[in-house]
């Protein structure tokens, strides 16, 4: 046989799983997005509706609502968890006894369900039984109750996620720092730069390139944050901690409203592309064309 | 510039000792050359005066402070690396001034020293490249260029030419001693090559096995080398050596090789019977009819001089001579020997007699 045909052979299982379970469905996902759909309603045929469910889309204000808080909630986890695990990185590239074992215990809630790590915080924060509000209570004074206080809900997801995934860059960007030539530090150090002109002129843009792939996954991932909070806040209170994966997931499920719940998530995936372009534009760009 | 003292140094690297007591002194604005086989410790002695690696025992100092606990960042040296160290993701022009940005000079000044370092280094066009965009020989030339931007205390230099042609190698051999000449700053430069060993030094040192063998201008090296080692480093191609003793015929002392094959020596210390090295530099023996009858192996005429191989009784013996000579392999020539250029040698202790 050809080896060319060998490979597309070979290749050939992956590309049909790939087809049925990732390029159908998205396809799918915007056809029904085109439609009126609910299949338990009166009427559970679908009906073609044109680009109505965007048009929609555009004037809900819960929505809209929502997508903000999401921005949000991306930008402050993120950028935190970019500089707690950078600074854990470092840390973890020195010599301190037990290293090896804090760094494994510091990767443990990567391998949680995010279900899970929702729970076990829900029950961490419920007032008068976990032990954040005990403690904040008893050390500042302060009564945590994200049942109540909007601010309290955002700033606890947050946190949330920060746990949770700080720890995915931790080990991103050990991997960079660990691969980096020593010699650019040393000749820095001989060119009398200081810790802080090292860190701004050669650490920084030597790993960039793990940073800007890090904080890439981490905001396609925290953009449709859904399990987590769905079941620390339930979205709430009110809508404050209603994000976007959260509010489709009310959209779709209780109300069964397909049409607009497919609407919502295409629209989602363009704007979480739409970020990823800008921080391309902004990040990776400039250098290039300066290359160039 | 400053004089750099380095007493009884060592280096150890965990269980293993590389530098066993070092010592060498630096005047004012002195261009030393290190020396010495792969592994000697070149590097880790320059590195050490860098403040990169650390010292484990002994002293070394910078103008009159002791700097062992001291950072690079102040001890204000500039150093060309083996490796280069460019800083990849700087174009040539940006690694060039970096030292200068670090120093928050203003940016015209920076500006001017990087072109006219560029200037020198035949970079100007490759200023907005990367690294990665570089030969070897360019990368080079980018790190010198980063070091001769600054006017530091003391210039470090590890092999900074080893990656050039031969062509470039001369222009920048003569643009560094030319540098050193109009800044006066001392320099301490380890190399490979023997012509830029003896052309560029004030001093060389040679070292082996992390111990300094001799210390001293490239001619003494050369005239009057303290042991077998380090004739036979100093001087391209290296000396010839023949293993014997010394014999006296009439008064008249003589060396005997082991196979038997008599050669004049020098007006020596050595005392009869004395087991002894005999060298001899290829381009001090002469060929005439009335020499030491060696038979002919290879004859390598290079234009301007001509290299021979011979057999003095069981021992090779090469010698370099200006004249054009046509021998055959396997052909009776006479190798002349002028005792005044003859090197002895004590068997055992391998010290000069
Ligand atoms: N980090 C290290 N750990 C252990 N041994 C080392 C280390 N660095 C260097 N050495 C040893 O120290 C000795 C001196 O090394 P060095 O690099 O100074 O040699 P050099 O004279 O510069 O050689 P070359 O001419 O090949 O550059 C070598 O035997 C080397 O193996
Ligand atoms: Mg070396």
């Amino acid at each position: 046989m050809h080896p060319n045909k060998l490979g597309w052979l070979l290749l050939a299982p992956t590309m049909l799983i790939l087809f049925l379970f990732g390029v159908v469905p998205f396809f799918y996902v915007i056809w029904v997005s085109f439609h009126q759909w609910n299949p338990f309603a009166a009427d559970p045929s679908m009906i073609f509706n044109w680009a109505s469910n965007y048009r929609q889309l555009v004037f809900d204000a819960q929505f809209m609502a929502s997508l903000g808080v999401t921005l949000a909630f991306v930008f402050f986890a993120v950028l935190s968890e970019l500089v707690i695990g950078y600074l854990l990185a470092q840390a973890f590239m020195k010599d301190f006894p037990g290293k090896a074992f804090f760094r494994t215990i510091h990767t443990l809630p990567l391998i949680m369900a995010p279900i899970i790590v929702g729970s076990i915080w829900k029950l961490m924060t419920t007032p008068s039984i976990g032990i954040i509000p005990s403690l904040l209570d008893s050390w500042f004074g302060y009564n945590l109750n994200i049942g109540q206080s909007a601010m309290a809900a955002f700033i606890t997801t947050v946190v949330m996620d920060i746990w949770h995934w700080t720890p995915l860059v931790t080990l991103s960007l050990i991997a960079a720092l660990v691969s980096l030539p020593a010699d650019p530090f040393e000749q820095a150090q001989i060119d009398g730069a200081n810790k802080r002109q090292i860190f701004w002129h050669i650490t920084l843009p030597m790993i960039r390139p793990a940073i800007i792939a890090t904080v890439f996954i981490r905001l396609m991932d925290a953009m449709r944050t859904v399990d987590e909070v769905l079941m620390l806040t339930g979205g709430g209170p009110g809508s404050a901690t209603r994000y976007v994966g959260v509010h489709i997931f009310k959209e779709v499920f209780p109300r069964t409203n397909y049409g607009y719940g497919s609407a919502i998530s295409v629209i989602v995936l363009y704007l979480t592309i739409v970020v990823c372009w800008l921080l391309y534009v902004g990040l990776i760009a400039p250098r290039n064309t300066k290359k160039g | 510039m400053a004089d750099v003292k380095i007493k009884n140094v060592i280096k150890r690297y965990g269980a293993v000792q590389v530098m066993h007591g070092v010592n060498v002194d630096i005047g004012h604005g002195e261009f030393v050359v290190l020396v010495g086989p792969s592994g000697c410790g070149k590097s880790t002695l320059l590195r050490m005066l860098a403040g990169l690696e650390e010292v484990s025992d002994g002293t070394i100092s910078i103008g009159d402070r002791v700097v062992n606990d001291i950072s690079p960042k102040e001890r204000d040296i500039a150093m060309v690396f083996q490796s280069y160290a460019l800083y990849p993701h700087k174009t040539v022009g940006e690694n060039i001034g970096f030292p200068l940005r670090m120093a928050k000079r203003p940016k015209e000044e920076i500006d001017e020293k990087v072109r006219h370092a560029a200037g020198i280094l035949d970079l100007t066009h490759l200023l907005d490249r990367y690294p990665k965009q570089l030969s070897g020989g360019q990368r080079q030339r980018v790190a010198m260029g980063r070091a001769i931007v600054r006017d530091p205390q003391v210039f470090l230099f590890d092999e900074p030419l080893s990656n050039l042609d031969a062509k470039l190698r001369v222009t920048m051999r003569v643009e560094i001693k030319e540098l050193h000449q109009r800044l006066k700053t001392t320099i301490v430069y380890v190399t490979h090559d023997q012509i830029e060993a003896m052309t560029m030094a004030d001093k060389i040192v040679v070292m082996r096995d992390g111990r300094v063998e001799q210390i001293g201008a490239p001619l003494d090296l050369y005239d009057r080398p303290g042991n077998v080692f380090v004739a036979g480093f100093i001087g391209s191609p290296s000396m010839n050596f023949l293993r014997g003793t010394i014999a006296s015929t009439g008064g008249v002392k003589e060396f005997v090789s082991e196979a038997g094959l008599r050669l004049p020596v020098p007006p020596t210390a050595a005392t009869e019977g004395q087991a002894v090295v005999y060298g001899i530099r290829p381009e001090h023996i002469g060929v005439g009819d009335n020499g030491t009858p060696v038979s002919v192996v290879v004859v390598e005429p290079t234009g301007s001089e001509t290299q021979i191989f011979a057999r003095a009784g069981t021992d090779l013996v090469n010698a370099v001579v200006k004249d054009r000579v046509r021998a055959n392999p396997g052909q009776q020539i006479g190798f002349v020997i002028d005792p005044a250029n003859v090197h002895l040698f004590d068997r055992q202790s391998e010290q000069r007699i």
